[in-house]
């Protein structure tokens, strides 16, 4: 890059160092207006021998009047002189010699790579483009991908609390139930515990009345008869 | 399972008995006094009691029995009592007797009856439970009031129950 930077400030120095160097042979050629004038003095110096009053004599004379409005008129506006055209060509010619071999070359260069930076940049513009549209397609799916969440969650949410609705319903009817149940349970319990206790207490007195019976019925004889009778059944085990 | 005391001081009241003595009277006589002191709730607190001194509750023993029993029987008793073992004294007779018993190869059923039995009964009775056990059943009779009628034989392990007290208590059952 700094080569193609060099050669690109060396095409105009050469070309102006050439227009400098050129300019002088060119004013120099007599050609022109002053060196036209300036030659016709030199030429009547010369005439005069050194005599400036000659010179200024013919300064106003006619013919030297005409030979320097002559040298007034203006050139062909067109046609440049000779030499000019040929230290211009050689000038041309030089400068287009060295603008194709460096100028055009750094410039093709600087074009090339400024066409590549355009390019590049283009293609990290594509780029970056092609990366924000995958960002916002990545966007706009998590989008809709949160929106189906939070409509599933939505929609998970309802059917828990339908869920928990209908449990919350069933379990209080259950334990209702089994409040009545248990109830009914304990009543069932407490009348079989009555009925139990009310047994018990006749069974004690009628045994009692029984047991005071038999005391007062065992005389001797019946005691007697009873261990005569347990003797037969412990015989009987022999049987 | 007899307790390992019970039954070492069983054999030492047997051996004792037997070298003091007619071991079968003793076995009787302590048999006799077991059951007297089984059905005696004062007797065992005073012949238990810790605080009591032992001189004092041998006092008792000898006031008890000092004419009435053996002098190799009071001894025993009063050993036990001495060694503030009273409340293992029924357990201790128990073993004692079946140690005797099974000296002379006999097995003792302790039979509990209402009233006493008469000797026809005793005899028939005790053969009756040489027939059933097939041993040699050496019948010691109880007289226990709560056993109303009846009779209630105890074998070792083995209880014949023909009592009105079982009867009664099936009777209870059965209202339950």
């Amino acid at each position: 890059m700094t080569h193609r930077r060099t050669h690109l400030l060396a095409a105009p120095l050469v070309a102006a160092l050439g227009l400098v160097a050129l300019a002088g042979p060119a004013g120099a050629s007599g050609e022109s207006i002053g060196g036209c004038i300036a030659h016709h003095l030199e030429e009547m110096i010369e005439h005069s021998h050194g005599d400036t009053d000659r010179v200024v004599h013919e300064l106003h004379e006619e013919s030297t009047q005409e030979d320097l409005e002559a040298c007034l008129e203006a050139p062909n506006p067109i046609l440049p002189e000779l030499n000019e055209i040929i230290w211009g060509g050689a000038a041309f010619l030089i400068l287009l010699v060295v603008m194709v071999k460096k100028g055009f070359p750094a410039v093709k260069g600087a074009m090339d790579a400024r066409a590549e930076r355009i390019q590049a940049d283009l293609d990290a513009a594509e780029t970056a483009k092609s990366d924000a549209q995958a960002i916002q397609a990545d966007y706009e799916a998590r989008l809709a991908d949160a929106k189906g969440e939070a409509a599933r969650l939505f929609e998970e949410a309802r059917t828990t609390a339908d869920q928990l609705k209908v449990d919350l319903t069933s379990r209080a009817e259950a334990d209702v139930v089994e409040m009545r149940e248990r109830a009914t349970a304990d009543i069932e319990a407490s009348r079989q515990q009555a009925i139990a206790d009310l047994r018990a207490e006749v069974a004690g007195i009628a045994l009692g009345a029984a047991e005071r019976v038999v005391q007062s019925s065992l005389d001797e004889d019946a005691q007697r008869r009873l261990i005569d009778q347990y003797i037969d059944e412990v015989s009987g085990h022999d049987d | 399972m007899t307790d390992p005391l019970v039954a070492g001081y069983a054999d030492a009241l047997f051996s004792v008995a037997s070298a003091e003595g007619d071991p079968a009277v003793v076995e009787d006589e302590l048999f006799r006094f077991a059951q007297v002191f089984r059905a005696d709730d004062d007797l065992q607190s005073s012949l238990g009691d810790p605080s009591v001194p032992a001189s004092r509750r041998q006092q008792i023993v000898e006031d008890l029995l000092s004419g009435r029993a053996n002098a190799a029987t009071t001894a025993v008793v009063s050993m036990v009592v001495a060694a503030g073992r009273a409340s293992s004294l029924p357990a201790i007779v128990d073993a004692f007797v079946e140690r005797s018993a099974a000296s002379r190869n006999k097995t003792v059923a302790t039979v509990r009856s209402a009233v006493e039995l008469t000797d026809d009964q005793a005899e028939r009775l005790t053969a009756a439970l040489n027939g059933a056990t097939g041993k040699d059943v050496e019948v010691k009779v109880v007289v226990d009031p709560s056993v109303l009628g009846g009779v209630v034989t105890e074998i070792g392990d083995d209880i014949i129950d023909g009592s009105i007290r079982r009867r009664l208590s099936q009777l209870r059952e059965s209202f339950g």
